[in-house]
């Protein structure tokens, strides 16, 4: 909990400020044009390269990212491959990089501290959601790259927002660490509040139980915590069961939805094949 | 008594209304017998309008034979509700403040009403209202029976009925109301049945403009009025009739109340007494057809038969009489005015002749002839007597009867004419239908003036009031004060001598009216008139030689009445039989429903006149009505007598009409030469109805289109064009901006990140260190 | 719980995959490549979350992931079925092809001259039949041409 005023000084305003052109300029290089050829995609690729650096450099200026080695890996995996996940031009190969992108992200929930997300992360997505894709890709497309995959939408506007964005973020972030977090951002946590509120409860019959699954949280459960997963169910299955109720019967209706479309249309797709004949 | 009178009262507008209703609700069940509740209502209010009639008339009193004693004032008011009621309606009134370009002189009397501003709904009864509503009623009914056949396949059957019903409400309660803000109303109820029933046949073009015609020509009289009461307001402070005893003992003093009336100096004279009175006078002309708006009563014959018969012979157009024999305390005063009346009448009366005289439409020469009679009754209002008054309100009777008989006869006529009604197509018709033929002739002897019929007796007493007039010397004996100028009571030129002459004032019980004195009032009410007894501008047509021409204007008409009347009997029912082949199967004598009202009407019009003469009782009977017990009016009154040099003067013009007539076109085909090739240019601009249409179509009508054809450019051009350019601004912009309406979604995207952009940049920019 | 400079290091991995995923679905017209954009994009709020769950020691920010995570199934269910759709009723993933809600009388927005469908579609060997065809669909090949 160490005050975030400690933290160095905000980015230099000139390394944030190439970053973000050498970012636009390489995303709109590398996005897919007509006019690509392999010299512009090999100095997007530097250009990339370079951004990737200058943003290391200004998160090395906001913290200390060198001193992690296991993050800065796991997080430049999870970047490239977010990366090239948009710059691929075959939709498959993107789906592949984007498998890359979530191990990497689970990489950097592990980091955190967040195991079961991080492996929820690729048995969901990596598992089941990706997979869908995949699915419908060789449903769909099964020929590979399509003219279209090889032509992009407003590439230069895009890409220079999406930098601009990104330069505003990092801007934010910097002036979050450089100053004194507002009071929004001390207020005590909710583990703290709720071992505030529990003894007002004066819920005694549940204090053991409580007390064994919570207890660690309320003590202010940390980085290395064994119990994670449990104190995130309790967390999930006590104060948000409702919510998980509500996320369970929208999956339902998820699932008899896009079945319901699906077997209409594949109807109305036969009917016409029919007629077709 | 007093109240079983007032219920009945009650009862004559509303049984008519009630019949509308019941027409309206129940028309098309009814079907063919739609008429029934209509002809229910207006019967019922006949017998009650009768039985008004007679206990008003034993009100008066059989005993009152003396003409010359001024009878009792006969009234009776109920007020049914207050309609409207303002506090102080006269606090921002410049007339009170004494300053500001329109001062009109408050007449005395008008202190009292604290600026209170009331409409009562009250009806009155007294023997003018009670004459009227029993022509009105009684009129009404034999036209309602006569519709019964003449309307019978009509698609619009019920309809007829309930507008039918509706105008003897709207009549009954003009006649009945006692109020001139209530009048006001029902003149343009009246105003809207006659245009309703003039374009009854609205898929008739004629018809539809007809209607449109007389309703606009009726706005510019309407529009008079509505000044006149506003005027009246103004200077009289009230709007009734009748006098009002306020819960805390005061009196408002009505402007026909029995306080004013005693009041020889209750009455406003000077420019805004003429300036009511002329505006009064407009209004008339409108609703009675008088020149110069006489142009609608003409066209409005589009009309079903009947229609014309009730509203635009025998009763609406007599709006005009009545209103002014209602304000006759308010006409006396302003002699220049009552010479108006008479001069206008006059000049419409010969005019309207001299265009019926060549006319071939027989609906129309009774329209022409309408308007004459109708100028005949203005000139005997005019001259400002009571024998003038009573005379004109004795024609007006005799004239409903016989000029709804005649209506009804050229009804009968074109109805088995198959709907023919040029009188050059057919002739020969008293073999073809003998019972219209003798109840027509018996109305065209009643128009013509032939003694015994009933027009000659009240054209009689108009013509010998206007004599009268004429030749004050000759009458000296017979009138007390007939119309020599400056000793007119209220005749503000004269005021400082008529203060001598004023009498003792009545005793009012229960008055606490402070009163402007009489000087106050003179020195207010006096506007531009200099104390002198000089006549000056309008006043100065009251003078003996007016009235001479007057009179000599109106024996001429009464000729060419006769002649019109019994050229247009001649051409329809004598000669070679004749029938137009549109008539097919209807050439026939009409129905019972239809030759029924005809022989009433035949045997009124053959009798009214002279039962009414030889008993006097019409006169003596109105003479106690409160406006004509005015002592303006009540001493004028003259006695009874029979003028047998008038007499024999009109009767020998009629003679010669007649003969004239005879010569033409007794026993004549109807389609051949007629006499008027002998008028020349004279017969053209008699037919072409002295270009009185064209005159107004190039002085007001085409003015106007260009007018309005360049306020509508102007409107197009400019005004809308500004609208339609200050339109184009956003159209432009959104034709330039519909181009980022692509359909693409991704580009969407992309608008909303710009927008998150600038979002975020402005918040950064907002919270930079 | 986590240091300061841990979380902002974690904030800025989130940021880049957040603006990658949006630069992304602006750009990629194919409908699929769209849909891994998004999940990009969630994939980076994920982090962000689970970073401020950890930095204040709160398990909100890691319940709404999980919420997050039960959408996006969710979501790709139902999107990937209409996308199916539009692929039946087109024949393409192009979200280009889709213009029907423009305004009226606005011509088709073509931005790009499409490339050339240079794709090789390879001829196969095939043996000749033997025995009895099975009855099939022969419209409908399961076989890939390319990759």
């Amino acid at each position: 909990m160490d005050p975030v005023s400690t933290a160095t000084a905000s980015p230099s305003g000139l390394l944030l400020a190439g970053s973000v052109a050498a970012i636009a300029a390489s995303l709109w290089l590398l996005l897919p044009k007509a006019s690509d050829t392999v010299a512009s995609r090999r100095l997007g690729f530097l250009l990339g390269a370079v951004a990737l650096v200058g943003f290391a450099a200004t998160g090395r200026s906001l913290g200390s990212v060198g001193e992690d080695a296991v993050f800065l890996t796991v997080a430049g995996i999870a970047v490239i491959s977010g990366l090239a996940t948009i710059v691929t031009r075959s939709p498959v190969y993107s789906a592949i990089w984007f498998a890359m992108t979530l191990a990497g992200v689970s990489g950097v929930l592990l980091v955190l501290g967040a195991q079961f997300l991080g492996v929820a992360t690729i048995v969901v997505y990596a598992g089941a959601i990706l997979v869908m894709f995949l699915f419908v890709l060789m449903l769909a497309q099964p020929s590979g790259m399509a003219p279209y995959d090889r032509v992009s939408n407003e590439p230069m506007l895009a890409a220079a927002a999406g930098a601009v964005l990104l330069g505003l973020l990092t801007l934010s972030i910097g002036r979050l660490s450089a100053a004194e977090p507002p009071s929004c951002c001390r207020m005590p946590s909710r583990a703290q509040a709720v071992a505030a509120a529990a003894p007002a409860d004066g819920a005694a019959a549940k204090a053991d139980e409580s007390t064994t699954l919570i207890a660690p949280a309320m003590a202010g459960g940390d980085t290395g915590d064994a119990n994670e997963v449990a104190h995130l169910g309790a967390e999930l299955f006590g104060r948000h069961l409702f919510a998980v109720e509500v996320a369970g019967v929208l999956l339902l209706v998820a699932l008899v939805g896009a079945i319901a479309v699906v077997s209409r249309g594949e109807a109305t797709e036969t009917d016409h094949r029919r007629e077709g004949r | 008594m007093q109240s079983s009178a007032a219920n009945l009262l009650v009862l004559v507008p509303l049984l008519p209304l009630l019949g509308a209703i019941g027409t309206v609700l129940l028309g098309r069940r009814l079907g063919p017998r739609a008429h029934l509740p209509a002809v229910a209502g207006i019967g019922a209010a006949a017998v009650v309008a009768l039985l008004l009639l007679l206990g008003t008339a034993n009100q008066v009193g059989a005993g009152h034979g003396d003409p010359l004693r001024p009878a009792e004032p006969v009234e009776m008011i109920t007020t049914l509700w207050q309609w409207a009621t303002v506090g102080d309606a006269r606090s921002g009134d410049l007339a009170t403040t004494g300053h500001g370009g329109l001062s009109a002189p408050v007449a005395p009397g008008t202190a009292n009403n604290g600026g209170a501003f009331s409409i009562p709904i009250a009806l009155r009864l007294d023997p003018l209202t009670a004459t009227l509503l029993t022509i009105i009623t009684g009129v009404g009914l034999l036209v309602a029976i006569y519709s019964i056949g003449y309307m019978h396949d009509d698609p619009g059957y019920p309809r007829f009925f309930a507008l039918v019903a509706m105008f003897v409400f709207s009549m009954s309660m003009l006649v009945a109301a006692s109020n001139f803000l209530l009048v006001y109303v029902f003149w343009e109820a009246v105003g809207a049945c006659s245009y309703l029933l003039i374009g009854f046949w609205y898929t008739k073009p004629e018809a539809a403009r007809a209607a449109k015609k007389a309703f606009l020509v009726n706005r510019v009289g309407d529009f008079g009025l509505a000044i006149a009461t506003f005027l009246l307001w103004m200077t009289y402070g009230t709007l009734d009739f009748h006098d009002t005893h306020l819960a805390d003992g005061t009196i408002v003093e009505g402007i026909l109340g029995q306080i004013r009336l005693a009041d020889e100096a209750g009455y406003v004279g000077g420019a805004v007494g003429t300036a009511i009175c002329l505006l009064m006078l407009l209004a008339a002309c409108g609703k009675s057809a008088q020149m110069p708006l006489h142009v609608w009563l003409p066209d409005a014959m589009e009309g079903p038969t009947p229609a014309s018969a009730l509203i635009h012979a025998a009763t609406m157009v007599t709006a005009g009489i009545y209103l002014i024999t209602r304000s006759a305390p308010l006409f006396v005063g302003c002699p220049g005015a009552l010479a108006m009346v008479s001069i206008v009448g006059a000049t419409t009366a010969l005019v309207a002749a001299l265009i019926a005289t060549v006319q071939n439409d027989l609906k129309r020469v009774l329209a022409y002839s309408t308007i004459s009679q109708l100028g005949y009754m203005f000139v005997a209002l005019g001259t400002g007597t009571m024998l003038g008054f009573t005379a004109a309100i004795f024609h007006l009777v005799t004239h409903a009867f016989f000029k709804a008989l005649l209506f009804l006869g050229a009804g009968s006529v074109m109805h088995a004419m198959g709907g023919v009604i040029d009188m050059r197509r057919f002739g020969g018709l008293r073999h073809v239908m003998p019972i219209t033929a003798g109840t027509f002739l018996v109305g065209a002897f009643a128009l013509a003036g032939v003694p015994p019929f009933a027009g000659f007796f009240s054209k009689d007493e108009i013509l010998a009031t206007l004599h009268a007039k004429a030749h004050p010397e000759a009458h000296g004996s017979d009138h007390a004060e007939a119309g020599s100028a400056g000793e007119r009571p209220r005749d503000l030129a004269g005021g400082v001598g008529l203060v001598a002459s004023v009498p003792v004032r009545p005793f009012r019980p229960g008055s606490m009216i402070t009163r402007v004195s009489l000087s106050d009032a003179h020195d207010v009410s006096h506007g531009a008139h200099d104390v002198s007894h000089e006549k000056v501008g309008l006043d100065a047509l009251d003078h003996p030689s007016t009235w001479r021409l007057l009179f000599w204007m109106s024996l001429l008409t009464a000729g060419l009445t006769a002649f019109y009347t019994f050229r247009a009997v001649f051409m329809t029912f004598t000669g070679p039989v004749r029938v137009p082949k549109e008539a097919g199967h209807h050439a026939h004598e009409s129905p019972p429903a239809m030759t029924t009202p005809l022989l009433v009407l035949a045997v009124l019009s053959a009798l009214a006149g002279l039962v009414l003469f030889v008993t006097n009782a019409l006169s003596s009977f109105l003479a106690a009505t409160p406006s004509l017990t005015a002592p303006a009016v009540a001493r004028t009154a003259v006695p009874h007598v029979f003028h047998w040099d008038i007499a024999i003067q009109g009767t020998l013009a009629a003679a010669i009409g007649i003969a004239v007539a005879a010569i033409g076109h007794l026993g004549r085909r109807s389609d051949s030469p007629q006499l008027e090739r002998y008028l020349g240019p004279l017969g053209t601009l008699f037919a072409n109805k002295f270009y009185f249409d064209q005159i107004y179509a190039a002085l007001i009508v085409k003015p106007l289109e260009a007018l309005a054809m360049v306020t509508a450019f102007f409107d197009r051009a400019i005004v809308d064009g500004t609208v339609d350019a200050i339109g184009q601004v956003p159209l432009a912009w959104g034709s330039a901006i519909r181009r980022m309406q692509s359909g693409l979604v991704q580009r969407y995207a992309l608008a909303g990140v710009v927008g998150v952009l600038a979002i975020v940049l402005a918040l950064a920019w907002q919270l930079r260190p | 719980m986590i240091p300061a400079t841990m979380l902002t290091n974690a904030l800025l991995v989130g940021a880049v995959l957040f603006c990658l995923g949006l630069v992304g679905i602006l750009t990629r017209r194919n409908l699929i490549v769209m849909f891994l954009s998004a999940e990009l994009m969630l994939q980076g709020v994920s982090v962000t979350l689970v970073a401020w769950s950890r930095y204040h020691g709160d398990w909100g920010g890691q319940v709404l992931v999980v919420f997050v995570l039960t959408v996006a199934a969710c979501e790709a269910a139902v999107a990937l079925v209409f996308v199916l759709q539009a692929f039946a009723s087109t024949g393409r993933l192009d979200a280009s092809a889709w213009q029907a809600l423009r305004e009226e009388n606005l011509p088709r927005v073509i931005d790009h001259e499409l490339p050339a469908d240079d794709r090789v579609v390879p001829t196969w060997p095939h043996l000749s039949p033997a025995g009895v065809l099975p009855e099939g669909d022969d419209s409908r090949s399961l076989e890939r041409d390319h990759v």
